[in-house]
């Protein structure tokens, strides 16, 4: 038994630990104003406190702490991307998350059981070539496996059924894992609070006063505070929260959807997903397996859930895993994502001199929260931007250096 | 044997015994019982052991929404017990236990409870190396969650769909529900009822009411043909537009509404105490089904705990069954059970008021209910049953956009909903009597048919006879816990106090991070509780805490259910037949099936090298049906393909055919194919296979904004196509009959003929995706086969081969001929693919234009290019290798094969635009990671200067 | 499944339908600047409100406009392109 349980069963009251301290009142001025309590705020917030000695930092959330797309994803953690410069961030993202739970004395529960994903055509099989070049060249384990490869690897799956939907290969990413999202915040906050950052939930940004080319201060529900630097990480609301500040950035909003089965002992131990199923499927610590897919077809601000996406989900899940018949499902559920046009994250500067962005993360943001809230602390830290950052700029859409990653986050996120 | 006679026993048919096994021992009930009333008749009240501490657990609520009575079906994990009908031999077993459910080693996790405070996996489990958690840690708490275990060799089990459309939609047929359904269909709409029940009444099929109201209403309902009643059906979410799933068995209807009315009823709430988890300790609820439903008897002495009248009268029922009643407790102290006070008096049942249950002991391993504790005495019983409070049903609801709130003076959990198509009737609505439930039944049937414009007299509004203030349990943590909130996680208040104090005071927070209501009753018998222990801890009104997102479904249902029954797509073209009697080896394309090769798997790679020989130095045919194949027509068909495409297509002259490239409005390459201009006002444009469907698509998406005259046909299936490819090509085609003239002069590369080939109409068309001689036939689909059967017939003499997809990419990549999709990505230029000649520069304007110039100017980095590997090299990289350029990647092979025609591996490969010169060197990286120098040579490995195309 | 009613077909289910976004505002390719350009390529109508948007009826490949609210997913009315000149 772990050390730390037997001290808890041997002392006589609870040990609280006070992750995260009472909202407090707000101060006038900080040196720096993070808009968004969700992880990539939270984990900003850590880096700037802990390795950068910025303590006047207030972190302003509009409802409870992490509750946007931090506490509605499905986990995926990976770096099989498919542009050099998507795989080089995200590995390291990775790397954060191998030592994540020793950083934050919190068990983040990273589960580095690797991902498997499908492929059902010649071409799906191509681009995993082109992911598995570009990985093995970054250094990271990602390799393309035949069918009897996918069969070693999850033998469970279906692999009868011929035709168009037949499993021809798959990409193998040994990298890949999941962690508990939740948990990854509140370490995060509670790091963060321990140093002296301010956490302010039900605390709403809504709107900005700007002089020339800075901000000067951002205005709230509850009152205005002064910031030096400013930082947007709004998730879902990232267009609208940088409208407020006159910037408009190339994103739109779709819900994307989600659903969980009750649990199950482990039957499957691999990350597993479909392209052309737009499906895939991991089983939690818990048990429960959940359940995710593709965006919803068109652009909306809410996070109601369809019984289309369900079904499909469904259609998807039973297809590969035959015997999930009679498993049952216990809740489904929606977040509102930041859909940029080439599947890529914006971060670092905007056209305000102390206004940075860390926006645009989509479908697939969880997995990049230590290594963007690492990276834009340090951006903020030195007022430039690091080279690791640099060709995620919001410029490069205005000299068509998309970072295209569609292809590699279509089927899972 | 704890059976009672009839009149008990509603559902069960006692001439008819079923026999099961639970646990391996065998069990006898009868037809029409669940798992957990016959196990209940015979004595067998442990059903599960509890998900954290295996803490024995039976029937709770006999509603099936929680954890305590699931259990494991041979293919099937989580059944609810007390749902699930017994049938004959049917194998039931208990989940989550190691060892057996009498004997679960894992029933000492309930004396350690003290080291697994709320949330330690948070604080523990880390160390001591870093990938302790996933090797060590993870594992162990893998095993002991989970519930159920899945049949991977389960069955394949039918599942359907089908579809419902009605004027109103009533979900739950209790009073209220009857009500509101009888009083629409008689006004005459459409009406459904459902109810998940197996029968109608809800409350007055189990509850203590006059079974005359049931057997009315009943008769009423019988004699309305456009009454729809679905029993055994849930209503298991509420989507927008009133869409809803209506699960009965393996179907699923999919059902649209056009009014609903929801009389979900309310869901009785457990009380929270010491022990409260003990089997013996029910609902009121549990044990009047268990009498009414099933003729069982829940106990043979019995507490009642009673803060309403519910609880009075499963009192009286309790008598009614033999049960002795040893003392009913009314927390409440004034006379509000009224003449149910007197009657039970009467019986000689002792009532205690002002006095509640404190604690419970069990028997030894807490194997069932000893004896309780009220007013700090303890009285031995074997059932004590809870009636202290309900909450409404609100998970429909509140996913119709209600909302939940809180009245201070009633203490009562309430809900609003929007004004609108969704109505709410009964209990769920706040009613407390059986006529108040009725008469807001019709009320909601009213407010439906006045919004689909039925004349229906408003009835006055009458106030409901008694909304009488809810009786609240104060809750105070007990000291020595196991004073559980949420069963299904084995959840005390201490648990939902501690994480408070850790800062986890939202309620989101609060359920996160204890995970209460996130088990399978989904805060069902949880959700107030932890409202009301989370507002007192952080000093707020209930009404501020709120309860948790109520998200679809609403009670479990199956992955087979929502997937339904499912076919995958597929197509075949015209032709399928005769590859398949040729042998032909057919692989999915897409959605297609087309001819790979043609010949034995074994002989793959000599077929293929015979079929491309046969192409370059005789004839092949080829299958080409797959094309996307679109007609434009209009007076500005031409100014049309000018806006879509980047070459001049308004001055095609009729009978030429023209290269047609689609970019989007980006610049990139998106689609390539042929434009044949049939007349002045008509072409016949071809689109790639997996790009068709998105071209015709854009097409009228862009023509809805120019407005041009014409219109665009889809002609994919329509038209069948055959690629009739080699030197003796023209040959063949001579010796077949028709009107066209095949002629060097007569019919020129880049032009087209319309005509009859063999009796077939044809549009042919000379282009040569092979770098041969070429003529593409393409014609009616129902008349492809006699086309196809006749060219083989003309072209055996000369050898005519069928040819496959693998021969026809060889052969157009030793022409350099790009594949969309393939030797393009998106961003993509034509700059980059060298097609300069390919873009107007006259134009004004085509999609993609303004894009391409800027680009062009911003400079290019990379080049599409050739790559020839010297005879006999021995190492070929992939598909996907990369290009490297000082060591980082610059680009990557896109297309790779061995050239037949030239004896070598030739590939296309974006380089670095400073290395797209021919001659230059480029270092291409391995799948194993070597590292080769290829040099670059022109796109056309073959045939360079394309004489043989147009011979 | 939410109901579209199409100008041309009426009310159908949405999984009938394509989205083809907002419409977009028509910029002089020749008179524009290229920064502006690409940032018209690629930004997004997103506001939070009511947008006009493309539709495409897929079986009939009909494309029609719908007012839509972006946060209530409400749909104001639908109406066939040619009121689109109209409008602008
Ligand atoms: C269903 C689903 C599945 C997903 N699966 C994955 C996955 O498997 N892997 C992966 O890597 N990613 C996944 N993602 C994406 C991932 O969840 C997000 O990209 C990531 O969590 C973003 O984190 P964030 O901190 O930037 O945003 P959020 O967690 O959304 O936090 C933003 C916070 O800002 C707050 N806020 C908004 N407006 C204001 C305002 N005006 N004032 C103050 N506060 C405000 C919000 O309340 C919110 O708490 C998924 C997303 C969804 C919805």
């Amino acid at each position: 038994m772990p050390l730390r349980l037997l001290k808890y069963g041997l002392s006589r009251d609870y040990p609280v630990s006070g992750d995260i301290p009472a909202t407090p009142e707000l101060k006038p001025a900080y040196d720096v104003v993070i808009i968004g309590g969700g992880g990539h705020g939270l984990s900003c917030a850590h880096h700037l406190a802990k390795y950068h000695g910025i303590k006047s930092v207030a972190v302003l959330e509009k409802g409870y702490l992490a509750g946007g797309n931090t506490a509605r994803n499905t986990t995926t953690i990976r770096s099989n991307y498919i542009t050099p410069e998507g795989v080089a961030f995200y590995k390291e993202g990775v790397e954060l998350f191998e030592r994540l739970s020793q950083e934050l004395d919190f068990n983040v529960m990273f589960s580095q059981r690797g991902q498997l994903t499908l492929a059902h055509t010649e071409a799906t099989m191509r681009s995993f070539h082109m992911r598995a070049e570009i990985g093995k060249h970054m250094g990271t384990r990602t390799e393309v496996v035949d069918q009897k490869g996918v069969e070693e690897l999850c033998p469970l799956l279906n692999m009868d059924y011929g035709g168009p939907l037949e499993i021809l290969g798959g990409l193998w990413h040994a990298d890949g894992g999941t962690a508990r999202h939740d948990a990854v915040a509140w370490g995060y906050a509670a790091q963060a609070s321990r140093r002296g950052v301010e956490i302010h939930q039900r605390t709403e940004v809504q709107g900005f006063e700007v002089v020339g080319d800075r901000v000067q201060a951002v205005k709230t529900n509850r009152g205005r505070v002064a910031c030096g630097q400013v930082l947007i990480a709004t998730g879902g609301m990232n267009y609208d929260v940088a409208l407020m500040a006159g910037v408009e950035l190339p994103i739109r909003c779709y819900p994307l959807q989600a659903m969980v089965t009750q649990p199950l002992k482990p039957w499957l131990d691999t990350l597993v997903s479909s392209v052309s199923l737009h499906t895939y499927l991991v089983q939690s610590s818990r048990g429960e397996v959940v359940i995710g897919g593709g965006s919803d077809p068109y652009q909306l601000y809410s996070t109601r859930s369809t019984l289309d996406m369900k079904e499909h989900l469904a259609e998807g899940a039973v297809h590969l895993f035959p015997f999930l018949q009679g498993v049952r499902l216990l809740r489904q559920w929606a977040g509102i994502t930041d859909m940029t046009p080439d599947y890529s994250p914006i971060m670092g500067a905007s056209p305000l001199a102390n206004l940075w962005l860390d926006c645009g993360w989509g479908t697939w943001g969880f997995k990049a929260t230590p290594v963007a809230g690492k990276r834009m602390a340090q951006t903020i830290a030195d007022g430039r931007v690091p080279d690791i950052l640099k060709p995620f700029a919001l410029e490069r859409f205005e000299t068509f250096q998309l970072l295209n990653e569609m292809g590699a986050t279509a089927a899972s996120h | 044997m704890n059976r009672l006679p009839a009149p008990f026993g509603s559902r069960i048919d006692r001439s008819r015994p079923v026999h099961f096994t639970f646990e391996g021992k065998p069990f006898e009930g009868y037809e029409g019982d669940s798992i957990a009333s016959a196990l209940a008749g015979s004595g067998q009240w442990v059903l599960s052991r509890s998900f954290k501490y295996h803490r024995p657990r039976g029937i709770l609520s006999m509603t099936g929404a929680d954890a305590n009575a699931l259990v494991q079906l041979p293919s099937e994990p989580n059944a609810a017990a007390e749902r699930t009908p017994i049938v004959e031999g049917l194998r039931v077993s208990a989940q989550n236990v190691n060892g057996s459910l009498e004997r679960d080693r894992d029933a000492i996790m309930d004396r350690f409870g003290r080291f697994l405070p709320v949330g330690f996996y948070y604080r523990t489990f880390m160390g001591p190396r870093r990938d302790s958690w996933l090797k060590f840690w993870e594992p162990i708490i893998r095993r002991k969650a989970g519930l159920g275990v899945i049949d991977t060799k389960a069955p394949h089990r039918h599942f359907d769909k089908t579809h419902l459309h009605c004027d109103v939609l009533v979900v739950g047929a209790g009073p209220a529900g009857l009500g509101a359904a009888i009083a629409a269909a008689e006004a005459g709409a459409g009406v459904v009822l459902c109810d998940e029940n197996p029968e109608i009444g809800g409350a007055l099929s189990y509850g203590r009411y006059d079974p005359g109201i049931l057997s009315g209403l009943a008769s009423r309902l019988e004699a309305l043909p456009n009454l729809n009643v679905l029993t055994g059906t849930v209503c298991n979410g509420w989507y927008e537009d009133n869409w809803l799933p209506l699960i009965q068995g393996n179907r699923l209807y999919r059902t649209r509404a056009r009014e609903v009315i929801l009389a979900t009823g309310a869901i009785e709430q457990p009380a929270v105490f010491h022990n409260n988890d003990l089997p013996g300790i029910m609902l009121g609820g549990a044990a009047q089904r268990l009498i009414r439903h099933y003729g069982v008897r829940p106990g043979q002495g019995a507490v009642v705990l009673a803060a309403n009248d519910d609880g009075y009268r499963t009192a009286l029922d309790l008598l009614d069954a033999g049960v002795s009643v040893i003392e009913l407790a009314d927390p409440r102290s004034g006379d509000e059970a009224g003449p149910l006070h007197a009657e039970l008096r009467g019986k000689g049942v002792a009532i205690r008021k002002g006095a509640t249950v404190e604690a419970a002991e069990g028997t030894p391993g807490n194997r069932h209910l000893a004896s309780v504790r009220i007013g700090g005495s303890w009285i031995a019983c074997d059932l004590l049953t809870v009636s202290i409070g309900n909450a409404p049903a609100w998970q429909l609801p509140c996913q119709a956009g209600g909302k939940v709130g809180y009245e201070a003076g009633t203490q009562m959990m309430t809900i609003t909903l929007p004004k609108g198509s969704v109505h709410l009737a009964g209990a769920v609505a706040g009613t407390d009597e059986l006529e108040d439930a009725i008469a807001s039944g019709q009320r909601a049937a009213t407010a439906a048919l006045s919004r689909l414009g039925h004349a229906v007299a408003v009835e006055p509004l009458v106030t409901p006879k008694s909304v009488r203030p809810r009786y609240v349990q104060p809750i105070v943590a007990d000291p020595k816990g196991r004073d559980f909130v949420d069963f299904d996680e084995d959840l005390q208040v201490k648990d939902l106090q501690n994480a408070t104090k850790d800062g986890y005071r939202e309620i989101e927070l609060v359920k996160r991070f204890t995970t209460v209501g996130m088990g399978p009753s989904q805060g069902r018998h949880s959700a107030l509780a932890t409202a009301r222990i989370v507002a007192e801890a952080t000093g707020r009104s209930v009404g501020e805490i709120g309860i948790t997102t109520a998200r679809p479904p609403v009670g479990p249902e199956t992955l087979g259910v929502l997937a339904g029954h499912h076919e995958v797509l597929e197509r075949r073209t015209a032709l399928h037949t005769r590859h398949i009697a040729l042998k032909a080896e057919m692989k999915p394309v897409g959605s297609w099936w087309r001819p790979y090769f043609y010949g034995d798997a074994s002989g793959a790679e000599e077929a293929v090298r015979e079929e491309i020989l046969a192409v370059r130095e005789g004839v092949g045919l080829l299958d080409v049906s797959t094309l996307g194949k679109l007609e434009i027509r209009g007076p500005d068909a031409g100014e049309f393909l000018d806006r879509l495409y980047t070459m001049a297509h308004a001055n095609q002259p009729v009978g030429r055919v023209r290269y047609c490239l689609m970019l989007n409005e980006m610049g990139s390459v998106v689609d390539d194919g042929v434009a044949y201009r049939l007349a002045q006002d008509q072409f016949y444009v071809t689109a790639t296979t997996g790009a068709v469907a998105r071209v015709y698509a854009d097409m009228l998406f862009w023509n809805a904004e120019w407005r041009l005259k014409v219109d665009v046909l889809n002609l994919t299936g329509a038209f069948s196509g055959l690629n009739v490819t080699g030197p003796k090509a023209r040959q063949v085609l001579e010796t077949l009959d028709s009107d066209i003239d095949f002629s060097h002069d007569a019919f020129p590369y880049l032009s087209g003929r319309d005509g009859t080939v063999a009796g077939v109409p044809v549009r042919v068309m000379r282009i040569g995706f092979t770098g041969e001689l070429s003529y593409e036939l393409h014609c009616p689909s129902s008349l492809a086969l006699s086309l196809w059967d006749a060219v083989m017939a003309a072209g055996r003499p000369h050898g005519l081969r069928p040819y496959g997809l693998e021969a026809s990419r060889i052969l157009r990549l030793e022409k350099g001929h790009i594949l969309i999709g393939q030797d393009t990505d998106a961003i993509t230029t034509p700059d980059e693919l060298g097609f300069g000649w390919a873009v107007s520069k006259k134009k004004p304007f085509f999609v993609g234009k303004r894009s391409i110039e800027m680009r062009a100017r911003l400079g290019q980095t990379r080049k599409l290019v050739g790559l020839q590997f010297p005879a006999g090299a021995r190492n070929i990289p992939g598909e996907s290798c990369l290009v490297l350029r000082g060591g980082a990647p610059v680009g990557q092979i896109t297309s790779v094969g061995y050239s037949p025609s030239l004896g070598r591996h030739i590939a296309l490969a974006y380089v670095h635009v400073d290395d797209r010169a021919e001659g230059s060197r480029v270092t291409v990286k391995c799948r194993n990671g070597e590292l080769v120098e290829v040099p670059v040579v022109a796109h056309a490995f073959f045939d360079p200067s394309n004489a043989r195309q147009e011979i | 499944m939410k109901l579209l009613t199409c100008p041309m077909n009426g009310p159908r289910n949405i999984d009938e339908f394509q989205s083809f976004g907002p419409v977009r505002a028509k910029l002089d390719p020749d008179g524009t600047a290229d920064t502006d350009w690409s940032r018209h390529l690629f930004r997004a109508e997103n506001r939070k409100g009511i947008v006009v948007e493309w539709w495409r009826h897929v079986p009939s490949n009909y494309f029609f406009l719908a007012e839509r609210d972006l946060v209530s997913n409400e749909i104001i009315r639908t109406f066939d392109a040619s009121e689109l000149r109209d409008l602008a």
